[in-house]
């Protein structure tokens, strides 16, 4: 009997169904949640309607949370770009210096901190960064400083650092992966066209890179801008991020119209570095589909 | 063939030796290459012949001996430095630039104005047979139209030498004669030095003015095509080019300029010295092309020697079928070739022949 198109339909459907009952339930559906929740009023637990901007107006007004907002995104940039950069020479050392039967080796290698906790990352970052912490005893008796230089509580120099080194592994695995994918003989071609090593470099291997940087620096200012375990630990808890607002908003004061509205805008504000992000990634393939 | 001795040396080789790790890639290479000759290095995969031509461009260094071009020793010179361009068995056209970009790619350092170079790689582009290609994306092009790209891109630069790494195997079988022509005219157009790398030994008898055979790091023989083909020096340089019928041969007498063998199923046969480049080792046989036996019909006579034979095989190809044919009542099995002409009928396997062959076309190995 041949399919109609109805039962071809219904097939279909049947076939997605896991996915799609997968995304509505639990990526659709809370979404739909918060974005309700913050268009509604209530506090203490409460939410009630009818639905009003003023939670969106009430973060436009004042200047505070447009402070946080832009401490938030700078900070997460700033990881972003620091860890991209230091990310880059390891993954080009794998890929282009490492004997091919080494290579997982050293990927490996390199992603063994995922290993532990988190927040044991962090407190091990105290040993070495806070008072009297490995760093000050080293600048101390090499003479470079005569006090503590407590690094662990400049605030957001600190957080940044944290982050930076928490998400390096992630950062150099999609540049290792487009590295790999470059073609050694372009690099001889480029160098057989009378460009030294470093040119050819600028001129061929970094611009077919560059799907990995952008990837890799998306993943990176994704999750460091929603961080907000590192911003209470590092620098005392004295820099606050837009996520230690959200944080405070839904779970102390249960006041989950506002933490919505901050969640929401925090996401907006995601959603359009990032779309930035992929343009740029467009444009340097070049066109390609 | 276009290549003539008083021409000036391109590029000499002496004594070039190439080590990786204990092994031996290339052994003791000496030669020269001239100056506007269309140069082929062929043999079997892992023969050396892919490193010999990288080492040219700078991309290997040498074990020891001496690489000049123009003149010039080429020991320390990096390959950006050097006055070679290559064409990529993998073309290596780089995928993020237009057409255009990939053309000019060399011409950074160029002093002319932009326009001069847009009009530049525009020629470029027309001489390969690309005209008004230039905008379009890279990745985009077929195989034949990235060799052109590829082709264009180093000739822009105006090089002394030009390698190409095996660039038709990519081809189809049609596209890859087309090309084979299409480089022939090129490089008597441009007038520069090509050496070309190929495992095909039909496409460099077709192609070049001189070819080395080279077989496990070595040269094993240096010479025209038709040299090669008629006179191959070694048993193994006749087996690659080409079918050669071999046939055990027992040496009678040797003089200074001629040998006397019997050749088992062909009998007695006078050679000229030349015919029987003295290399001892081997036991000796004599080689002779499928094309140099004719099979004769009803009373057609022989010009020079004849011997009966009983079909063995029969290979029809259209234009041609090739006969394997038991030579006088012996073991020796000969392939022959003859053209399909209309009034000659093709033979059945299992028939008595006569076949015509001539002295002259032999070459014995010993």
């Amino acid at each position: 009997m041949a399919a109609t198109p109805r039962s071809e339909a219904r097939a279909g459907l049947k076939l997605i169904s896991p996915t799609a009952i997968y995304v509505i339930v639990l990526l659709a559906l809370p979404l739909a949640t918060v974005l309700v929740y913050s268009m509604m009023t209530g506090g203490r637990g409460n939410v009630s309607l009818p639905l009003t901007i003023a939670n969106y107006a009430e973060l436009w007004s004042k200047p505070v949370y447009g402070y946080i907002l832009l401490k938030s995104l700078l900070v997460a940039l700033s990881v972003t770009f620091i860890t991209v950069v230091l990310a880059y020479p390891v993954a080009y050392f794998v890929s282009f210096h490492v004997k091919p039967d080494r290579k997982s080796l050293w990927l490996f290698l390199i992603t063994i901190p995922f290993w532990t906790s988190y927040i044991i990352r962090v407190s091990l970052w105290f040993v070495i960064l806070g008072y009297d912490g490995i760093l000050d005893k080293a600048l101390m008796s090499l003479g470079i400083m005569n006090t503590q230089l407590n690094f662990s509580s400049y605030g957001i120099p600190a957080i940044i650092f944290v982050l930076a080194h928490a998400y390096a592994p992630f950062a150099v695995l999609p540049i290792f992966v487009s590295l790999e994918k470059v073609d050694r003989s372009l690099l001889e071609a480029g160098q057989d066209l009378g460009e030294s090593r470093w040119v050819t470099f600028l001129r061929v291997t970094l611009p077919l890179s560059m799907p990995g940087v952008i990837a890799a620096a998306l993943i990176v200012f994704i999750p460091t801008v929603g961080d907000y375990v590192t911003p209470k630990l590092v620098g005392d808890g004295r820099e606050p991020m837009i996520a230690n607002f959200i944080e405070t908003a839904l779970l102390k004061l249960r006041n989950y119209p506002q933490g919505s509205a901050f969640a929401v805008v925090s996401m907006l504000m995601v959603g359009i570095v990032s779309v930035v992000f992929v343009l740029l990634n467009r444009r340097f393939i070049g066109g390609s589909k | 063939m276009t290549y003539s001795d008083d021409r000036a040396t391109m590029i000499e080789f002496k004594d070039v030796h190439k080590y990786y790790g204990d092994y031996h890639a290339l052994r003791g290479i000496n030669g020269t290459i001239k100056a506007g000759e269309f140069f082929s290095l062929l043999g079997p995969s892992g023969c050396g012949k892919t490193t010999l031509l990288r080492t040219i461009a700078g991309f290997e260094d040498i074990s020891s001996g001496v690489i000049m071009i123009d003149g010039k020793d080429m020991a320390g010179v990096a390959a950006n430095a050097r006055p070679t361009n290559m064409v990529f068995q993998s073309y290596a056209i780089f995928p993020h630039m237009s057409v255009a970009e990939n053309v000019g790619f060399g011409l950074r350092k160029d002093p002319r104005s932009k326009e001069e170079k847009a009009r530049a790689v525009a020629e470029a582009l027309e001489m390969v047979g690309l005209k008004g290609y230039g905008n379009r994306a890279a990745h985009a092009l077929s195989g034949g139209q990235r060799q052109r790209v590829a082709l264009a891109r180093a000739l822009i630069l105006k090089p002394k030498v030009l390698l190409l790494d095996e660039p038709l195997s990519a081809l189809d079988k049609k596209m890859r004669e087309h090309m084979q022509v299409e480089l022939i005219k090129l490089q008597r157009q441009v007038g520069i030095t090509f050496i070309l790398v190929t495992h095909d030994q039909e496409e460099a008898l077709v192609m070049s003015d001189r070819i080395a055979v080279m077989f496990e790091g070595e040269i094993a023989q240096l010479a025209d095509p038709e040299t090669l083909y008629r006179r191959p020096a070694t048993k193994k340089v006749a087996d690659f080019i080409g079918t050669m019928n071999f046939v055990p041969a027992t040496i009678l007498s040797e003089t200074g300029n001629a040998v006397e063998v019997d050749a088992k199923g062909l009998g007695r046969v006078m050679l000229d010295i030349d015919q029987a480049p003295a290399k001892a080792g081997e036991s000796p046989v004599v080689g002779l092309r499928p094309e140099t036996l004719t099979l004769l019909y009803d009373d057609q006579k022989a010009p020079e020697r004849e011997t009966d034979g009983v079909i063995d095989e029969v290979i029809y190809f259209g234009d041609m079928t090739y006969y394997d044919v038991y030579l006088g009542g012996t073991d020796v099995e000969v392939r022959l070739s003859m053209r399909n002409v209309p009034g000659r009928p093709v033979l059945d396997v299992g028939e008595k022949v006569r076949v015509a062959w001539s002295p002259s076309a032999l070459v014995l190995f010993r």
